[in-house]
């Protein structure tokens, strides 16, 4: 497990780096926002892992850590935007 | 000055307005891509058939390879290796059982089983045929083997299908494993006796499904193939040679109803280049039986195979229905995946042509596939790229196909 909860991290941080591309991170975030867009990428994706395998199968759990994290950088992006009307981070 | 002023702004807001189109792009484009990713992750694990196709990729390199590919090494389950025993009428079956280590996952709280049967001789130590069990397992499905003494001693029985339905019922029984999520998979004979088993009024109302690979559907039809050396292709005669190790497994099976004397001259014959060859002297010695026997599995008198056919003692024909998916093809329930190659040297590819002809008769689901890329059950070397692609797809679907009902 120790070897798939490091590659649900990478997996997770390459999403936040899309994520970043697409500017979904708030700007609210401040000049260390891309770190919080990759972290919060990649704790999800060990999250979404974990439950993946957990409510799953091990061999479904990679794919259940892509979805989970995308949804939450996602959410997060669009939640913080519209709470507070910020523009995302460029 | 108005000009000056044009001449100096114009150039250093073009670059910015180009980086903000660009940026706006690639905004769009990473978006697009997130939403892809999400979309098609979501589909292939909360629908049946998608997480079916994840294992189904993962399955499918280490049949091509013949190895458990790293990704499936990585992201499959732990397995745990267990052999044990049963009963039967064939006397005692061998079970070699593959499982996860871990308990079935709530979602969908059971798991798959799969009984692989692997036609006559001892392939439980055969890696292609243990990494297929392997591969299976670290998917998630609990895989189990087996053989018996008969199977072993390249032999076919009518007892050997009570002792396929035993161990469909051993798995069925299996902890954690869904009893009407269990399937047959046989490859060479075991396909014919999976098939029939799977017409067994014990299982054949809980059997998820019957696969045959490179298995063969009448006996009868297969020692005429063998006696006229040539399988009959669209109503064509095309030259057919047989390996040597279904001469023999036919050569074992029918010298059970010939007489004590014809046995011990036949199985004296056994060997290794053409499978069967004896001396005229000995063929003299052999009964008119055990010469009808004898011509037909060599395959000296092509001209002369009905005749030979004839020729056999009743209780040979007997036997030869007995152990044909043909006698029982109508009250099989389950459906039927038929899978063969076409230049398969162990059992001609038109036992499964006439496998698929029956069933589309009787209007029985089923599904046929003809590949090129092995040779009987094995995985041939040195394929291309278009033809590896092709038949790999045909067998992708039948693995998404047959592992759809436990994902």
């Amino acid at each position: 497990m120790l070897i798939l909860s490091l590659i649900w991290l990478g997996l997770g941080v390459v999403i936040g780096g899309v994520a970043l591309a697409a500017r979904l991170a708030p700007a609210r975030w401040g000049r260390l926002g891309w770190l919080g867009a990759l972290a919060l990428g990649a704790i999800a994706a060990l999250a979404g892992g974990w439950l993946g395998s957990t409510l799953l199968d091990r061999i479904e759990a990679s794919l259940v850590a892509v979805w989970v994290s995308i949804l939450a950088v996602s959410v997060v992006g669009l939640l913080a935007r519209r709470q507070h009307g910020m523009p995302t981070v460029e | 000055m108005q000009r000056a002023q044009v001449t100096t702004t114009q150039p250093s807001l073009a670059p910015a307005r180009k980086r903000r189109g660009w940026r706006r792009w690639t905004a769009l484009v990473a978006r697009g891509a997130l939403a892809l990713a999400f979309i098609a992750t979501l589909l292939l694990t909360v629908t049946p058939t998608g997480r079916a196709g994840v294992r189904a990729a993962l399955i499918l390199p280490a049949l091509l390879t013949a190895t458990e590919p790293p990704p499936l090494l990585i992201a499959g389950d732990p397995i745990r290796h267990t052999q044990r025993s049963i009963a039967s009428q064939d006397g005692p079956v061998y079970l070699d059982i593959y499982a996860p280590t871990m308990p079935p996952p709530p979602i969908p709280g059971t798991r798959q089983g799969l009984l692989l049967i692997s036609g006559v001789g001892d392939n439980r130590g055969v890696p292609q045929f243990v990494n297929l069990a392997q591969s299976l397992a670290r998917s998630g499905v609990v895989a189990m083997t087996m053989t018996t003494y008969t199977l072993m001693g390249y032999t076919l029985a009518p007892a050997t299908v009570d002792a396929v339905v035993q161990a469909t019922l051993a798995l069925q029984h299996t902890p954690g494993v869904n009893s009407r999520d269990v399937g047959i998979v046989g490859l060479s004979a075991g396909g014919a006796l999976g098939a029939m088993a799977a017409a067994d009024p014990r299982i054949r109302d809980t059997l998820g499904f019957v696969l045959t690979f490179g298995g063969y559907f009448d006996a009868t039809n297969l020692l005429r193939d063998m006696g006229r050396r040539a399988l009959m292709v669209d109503g064509k005669l095309v030259p057919w040679q047989p390996d040597p190790v279904p001469i023999q497994a036919l050569a074992n099976t029918i010298a059970l109803t010939l007489p004590g004397a014809d046995q011990s001259l036949i199985y004296s014959g056994f060997n290794t280049i053409n499978g069967l060859s004896l001396s005229p002297a000995d063929q003299a010695r052999l009964s008119p039986a055990g010469q009808a026997a004898y011509h037909l599995l060599v395959g000296d008198e092509p001209d002369r195979v009905a005749a030979n056919l004839a020729a056999l003692p009743p209780q040979g024909h007997t036997l030869l229905a007995s152990l044909s998916p043909s006698s029982v093809v109508a009250q099989i329930h389950a459906k039927v995946y038929l899978l063969h190659d076409q230049s398969d040297i162990y059992v001609p590819y038109t036992e499964s042509r006439d496998f698929a002809a029956a069933l589309t008769r009787l209007g029985h689901p089923h599904e046929f596939v003809e590949f090129s890329i092995f040779q009987h059950v094995e995985v041939k070397s040195g394929l291309g790229i278009g033809q590896t692609l092709h038949d790999g797809w045909s067998l992708y679907q039948i693995l998404v196909a047959t592992l759809g009902a436990g994902a």
